[in-house]
Parts: structure tokens; sequence; C-alpha cells
């Protein structure tokens, strides 16, 4: 195998194609990339059996052949080289790469041992990449990061006919998103879902975020649960997570006519002084009414603080618990200049109603999205 | 550690100076038989072991009379009746001994907020503050003395001392119901002298080898230079009994969270293969486990299955929850799948499942929903009816068979 390429294009491709490799893993070789050099240029790509990367970059290849390498090495080196182009060649079991100045001799692992990647089937539809990408970003951050409860670690995505809804829970919020969708296969009868790990989703966003549009493939077979993000060239697969997602729509409130519209950056601000005096997990508490909101962080002995701060109540007025870690998350997610916080009521006295949290373009004006993020408060302690 | 009989009784004048040995360790004299004999005030003289009255059971208490025949706890029954054939049996009723230890440790809590429970029947008490309240160490620990034998008829043992270690080591011997402090100055005088196998963290594998460098008290560890000590026990184990030869034990009286863990368990008759039967015991159990939880107004968050096979190897699984629960289905849920996945198994001998990780209930943050909700409410519905009606009136289906059936003839709860 030998071939020249430009630097920052083999940079940024072999980056890529580490990127979601595992930390630690218990086969060696798969904390590999494989290199593989053909005449349609030089493609990159990683497996773990749970997630797979691919790209194809220009390359010009003198010699081809396929070869197995550390792939967080290749990827240190190849973010460290000077910027000449690069040089790849064996010699053997080894591989060689020069750049500029730089020599570096690198072992190569078997790649006769290397899984298959899987296949990747027909495309089912297509996503608008930076609305994506923003929707994962507001959507998995409630996702549960606790492995006791694997399906909730993931984002549900629901395909329906012209959209994509994006849903996520850890059990203490649901936050909800839906993007347009272009299906390109025939009209399915069947819903199409897909659990996708969280942490995952979110390195698709990142990555994706400014490709224009997502080409999406789900497999949703018995034997093979498996979904496909490809877009310039570059492709993601992930195996799905089984089980089934708990039905957390009807959680949402049909109507809600309760509510405080607040400045997010204010309340944001407020948040994060007040609940500085806090104890680890406790709860700030939040009063509404008609002269504004006004924070108070109680429960703990050593200190104490409130802050008031502007907003306009729409209804009674309404006194709740909230986490502060919890409503961050959800303000920082609305991506809007106001926000509208929802009340709602329960029959159990024992339970405070969900809080809504959605976003508002002004004072008087609703956002145009349709994100919604769902939070339990805790219960009032005096 | 020692013979537990009482004949290295050690204990203090009054005129002691106690003010350097503010940590007190207190632990009841025979406590399960020392309540069973306070409604047998007649057997009190008399050699009396406490254990349930059957071929297989072990020994739960024995009193001072039963323990000069080398009668200790843990030991089968049968083996204390061939030490002492005129020992009397008690039934023991852990009702009871719970009831007493909320007694004597709210006594505890009236002298000092630092006070370390350790099981039921002992705990450490920091009464360094108490000083400008009610007095010098070696006062406070009379006073609880006093204040235990006046409220309740026990007996207790304090130690007390400038750490834990020597705290409890000093309890230990100023039993039965003694005091002793060593103050400060004369930790190493009490110490040295002492075998090695009273070293906190020294277990029988360890003794062994420390007898085999002729290392035979706490003195000649002392003296020993940390490097061989790490060479002979490890290096972690090696600076911790240097520290503890030495006197050295920075572990401070920390404020405890009440119970560690509620469980069941049974040791049945005959050893039983039946899975059916293991399930209905483990059903059985976890329901009682949930009521006892609901009770205490707690919730645990791990839930634990023991097996001990006929061959006495032991084995525990276990599972943590999502979020906490008090509730027994679900218990009985998790406990089972717990079992499924052992699989194949040898016949077994004692079965128990237990709850950890415990914590007050209601202080968990609450979930947008609840998976046991439904039956939450209705083993609260059920608690009513047994409050009014006698426990175990309303039970599973399964368990609803003849008593007989059901095996299990003596029930350990786990305390």
């Amino acid at each position: 195998m030998k071939f020249q390429v430009n630097r920052d294009v083999f940079s940024e491709a072999v980056s890529f194609a580490v990127k979601l490799l595992p930390q630690r893993t218990t086969l060696p070789i798969l904390s590999g990339v494989l290199v593989d050099a053909t005449a349609d240029g030089l493609t990159l790509s990683s497996f773990d059996y749970e997630v797979s990367t691919q790209t194809t970059i220009t390359a010009d290849i003198e010699e081809t052949g396929r070869v197995l390498v550390s792939g967080r090495l290749l990827a240190d080196i190849a973010s460290r080289l000077p910027a000449a182009p690069v040089h790849v060649s064996t010699e053997g079991s080894k591989i060689i790469v020069k750049c500029g100045t730089a020599n570096f001799t690198l072992l190569s692992m078997p790649v006769e041992e290397y899984p298959t990647l899987p296949v990747i089937a027909e495309q089912s539809g297509l996503l608008p990449a930076e609305a994506f990408s923003t929707a994962v970003s507001q959507v998995a951050v409630a996702a549960s990061r606790d492995d006791v409860t694997p399906v909730i670690t993931g984002v549900q995505l629901e395909v329906s006919e012209n959209s994509l809804s994006l849903v996520a829970t850890d059990r203490y919020r649901v936050a909800i998103r839906e993007v347009d969708w272009e299906s390109s296969g025939k009209a399915s009868a069947d819903a199409v879902t897909a659990l996708v790990p969280a942490r995952t989703l979110m390195e698709i966003g990142k990555t994706f975020g400014h490709s224009g549009t997502i080409s999406v493939s789900i497999t949703n077979s018995d034997e093979r649960e498996l979904i496909a993000f490809s877009a310039d060239k570059k492709t993601v697969t992930s195996l799905l997570i089984k089980g089934n997602f708990p039905p957390v729509r009807r959680l949402f409130p049909d109507v809600a006519e309760n509510y405080a519209v607040v400045n997010t950056a204010d309340l944001m601000e407020a948040v994060r002084r007040v609940s500085l005096v806090l104890e680890r997990e406790a709860a700030l508490r939040f009063t509404f009414t008609i002269d504004g909101v006004t924070l108070e962080a109680i429960g703990s002995e050593q200190a104490q603080a409130s802050e008031t701060i502007d907003g306009h109540l729409n209804g009674d007025d309404t006194i709740v618990s909230l986490k502060p870690q919890f409503l961050l998350d959800g303000l920082g997610a609305v991506h809007s200049e106001f926000v509208r916080i929802s009340f709602t009521k329960t029959d159990n006295p024992n339970k405070p109603g969900p809080v809504l949290i959605t976003s508002q373009s002004s004072k008087d004006q609703p956002g145009a999205d349709n994100y919604k993020y769902l939070l339990q408060p805790n219960l009032l302690l005096r | 550690m020692g013979r537990q009989d009482g004949s290295t009784r050690q204990v203090s004048a009054d005129s002691v100076d106690s003010s350097t040995a503010p940590i007190l360790h207190v632990d009841l004299d025979a406590f399960f038989a020392s309540v069973e004999l306070l409604e047998r005030p007649d057997l009190a003289d008399l050699p009396v072991v406490v254990a349930h009255n059957s071929l297989r059971s072990v020994v739960t208490a024995a009193n001072y009379p039963a323990r000069k025949f080398g009668v200790r706890s843990a030991i089968p029954l049968s083996r204390a009746l061939q030490l002492c054939p005129s020992a009397i049996v008690l039934e023991p009723h852990f009702e009871k001994y719970r009831h007493y230890s909320r007694l004597v440790m709210s006594i505890f809590d009236d002298m000092t907020p630092l006070v370390e429970r350790l099981g039921i029947d002992e705990a450490f008490l920091d009464v360094a503050g108490a000083r400008g309240v009610i007095g010098p160490p070696g006062d406070v620990a009379r006073l609880i003395r006093e204040r235990v034998r006046a409220e309740t008829g026990l007996a207790c043992s304090v130690g007390a001392a400038a750490t834990k270690f020597v705290a409890k080591l000093a309890s230990g011997r100023a039993k039965p119901d003694g005091l002793l402090v060593i103050p400060r100055s004369e930790t190493l005088s009490f110490l040295h002298p002492l075998p090695v196998g009273a070293l906190w963290g020294v277990g029988a594998v360890t003794e062994k080898s420390l007898l085999g460098r002729g290392l035979h008290t706490i003195g000649d560890i002392a003296q020993t230079p940390l490097d061989v000590l790490r060479r002979v026990v490890g290096d972690a184990g090696g600076r911790k009994l240097h520290a503890l030869a030495n006197g050295i034990d920075p572990r401070p009286v920390t404020r405890d969270t009440a119970e560690k863990s509620i469980g069941h368990e049974v040791t049945f008759e005959i050893d039983v293969s039946d899975a059916g039967t293991l399930r209905r015991e483990l059903l059985r159990q976890a329901s009682q486990v949930g009521r006892r939880l609901r009770a205490s107004g707690l919730e645990g968050r791990t839930v634990v299955l023991k097996l001990r096979y006929a061959d006495f190897t032991t084995i525990t699984r276990s599972r943590t929850l999502a979020e906490p629960t008090d509730v027994g289905r679900r218990i009985a849920d998790e406990v089972r799948d717990l079992y499924e996945a052992v699989g194949a198994h040898p016949p077994v001998r004692l079965i128990g499942v237990r709850m950890e990780q415990l914590t007050d209930a209601g202080t968990n943050a609450a979930g947008l929903w609840d998976d046991d909700e439904d039956w939450r409410g209705a083993e609260r519905v059920i608690d009513d009816v047994g409050e009014r009606f006698g426990t175990d009136l309303v039970r599973p289906a399964s368990l609803m068979k003849p008593a007989a059936e059901l095996g299990p003839s003596k029930r350990r709860p786990h305390l």
C-alpha cells in the first residue's frame, strides 16, 4: 500500500473515524482504524460491534492495500503533522508515515481478524442537518446517564410521514422536539422507531451539523437493529437499544393556561447565583407572582440566598421546587430570548404537577419551534 | 477477641482522669439473653442460651453463666448443649430486641449528637462536647450506665479512650457491667501487652502470619519496622496495623444512617431443591421486607439475594434499581429475576432477601411516573388491614397454602 494525501483532509478524516471509538475495549483490534486504499480513494473506518464510522477521501493511490493501525495514535499523529503532503506506505508489517520533516513508523494490527462493517440498508429518509443537530443537543440533555435502565439512556426517534420526533427522558424530565423528515421509502404502515444511544447521537449531531442534508437508514428487523447516518461521504452506524421506550408523550398536558414568561438569560443567571449556597441535590424554591419570580435557596444551615427577577404571570400565583441543574438544562435548550414556564395540576397531594418549559420569541409571542421540556418538581418542604 | 466470659475483666476507678478519653464505646452485655431474662429474672444466674429450639439452629446469644462453659453465639445449638447440658434454651424475640435497642440508643442521643450505631447493641459516642453540660467523659459514661440500667434494666459496658479502636478494646475488657477509661497517656501501656488478634482488622490468616514471625503482642507490632510489616501483610494492611499498634486511629465518630439494610432469611429444616418452593419463599420474604421498609419509613435501592447451599458455600446476587422502592411486589420481581439468573444450583440450606442503600422514604426526587404506583397503593391497604386484623391475613395467592407445606420451620430475621 502506498498513497499521498492532503494533510488537513487526512487529519480531519482520521479524527472523524476514531471519534466514536470506545475509550477502553476488551479486544485490542477494535481500537484500530482500518485504512483502505483503493482505486476509488482512501477509506478510513472503525467498528466496535456497537458503532461504526466510515469516510472516503481523495488521495493519490500509488499502490492499493489495507492496513489496521491504532486509531488514537494515528489521530494524534495526524493532528500534529506539519503543513505538507502526507506520504503513507507499508514495509512488511510496518506502516511508514512521512510528512515534511517528520517520519513515523507504526506497527500494523492483524487486519484479517477485523470484523466486517455492517451493511447499510436502503435509505429511509432525509433530514435537514442543522435543525437535526440542534434538536439532538436540545433533547439528548434529558437522557438518563444511569445504565441501570438502558432504555432511557437512548434518544427515541419516531418517524411519521413528514416529521421525525426526538424524545429523551431520565424519569425526572422529558424533552421532545420534531424536525422535518423527507421520507424516501415507500410509505410504511407501521410507525418506524429507533432508540439510539444518546452519547452516540450527540456525536452524530456535532459531526453532521454543517452537512446540509443527512441520509438516514433504519433497519429494524428482528435479527439486526441498526441506524445509519450519512452525509459528505461520511457514515456512522449504531446498534439500536432494545426494549420499549416508556410512553412519555401522555405526560404532557393538553393545555396549560397557568404560565409565566421570563427572560431566559436573566433566569439562568439568577438560578446559577442563588444555587451557589445550595447543598448538593437540593432544590430551589420558585415563587411566581404578578410581580415576577422569586428564587430562594433554603435548607442549608450555613447560608441562604434569594433573588427576584421580572416576569409576566398568566393565571394563579404558583410555588414550585425545582432542581437547579434540571431547570438550567431546559432553559439552555430553548434557544430563545424568553421562556414560558407552564404549571400543571395533579390529583395526587404528594406529587406536584410537572412544569413545562417552551420557547417564547418575545414576551407575548410563543416560539415557532416545537421544543418541549417537561420537568417534575420536588415536593415542597414547607 | 478474649474469652467473652468476663474472666479478664478490668475496670477503672471513678477517680481516673478521663478528660483525654472522649470517645466512648458502649456495648450492651449479652444483649439478647439479657432482654429475655428481664421477663425471667429467676433464670439470671443459670446458664441461658437464646436460640430457636431446632436441630440445626445456631446460638443467637448466651448469658455469662453459659459463656463460662464455652458457649458463644453462632455455634450450633447442639454443640452448645454438649458443652453445657444444663443450659436453658429460650426462643428469640427480635421485635423486643429492637424495642430495647431504640430505648438505649435514645439515651445515647441525649448525651451527644455524635452517635455512631454499630448494629443493634453497640455504639460509638464522641462526648468531647458534653463536657460543659454533663462533665468529663467518665461522668458521661457513668450516667449512661445508670440510665440504661434504670430505664431498661439492662447492663452495659463502656470503654472510654482517645480513639475508637482503643475505646472498643476497653469496653471489651470492662465486660460485664463495667467501665474502663484509658487516658491518652496510658494508651500504649494498655495496648502493647494485648495479643495481635485484638487488633482491628487482624483475622485468622493475618494472625497466623504475624505469629509465624514471632509477633505475638500489639507491642511487638509497634516495634516492628513498617517495611517489615508491609512485607508480611501488604502495603495498606501494614500501614494500618502499624498505626493502630501505636495508638493511632484517625477514624472519627460519624453520625450514622440508622439501619444499613433490611432483610429476612430462612434456614430450611431440610435442604430444598424445588424451585417453586424457593420462589414462594422469596415472595414471602420480599413482601415482609417491603412491609418492614414501609413501617420504618424507608426505601431501598439495592436488592440482594442470598443463597447458602447444603455444603455451606454462600452466594449473594444483587441488583441496583433506578429508583428506591418500598414495594414488596417490586422487590419480589427483582429478587426472582436474580434467582432465575443463578440457574441450576445445589440444594439450598438458607435463602434470604435483603434491601440495601436505604434512604428515608419521600426524600428522593419524585419521577414523572412511578412504575410501582398501583402496587404501592395496594400494599398500603394491606398494611392497614394487617394493623387492624393481624398481619398475613392478606397475602399473595401463591402463599395461601397450609403453613406446613411452606417448609421453613424457623425464621431468623436479619437484624
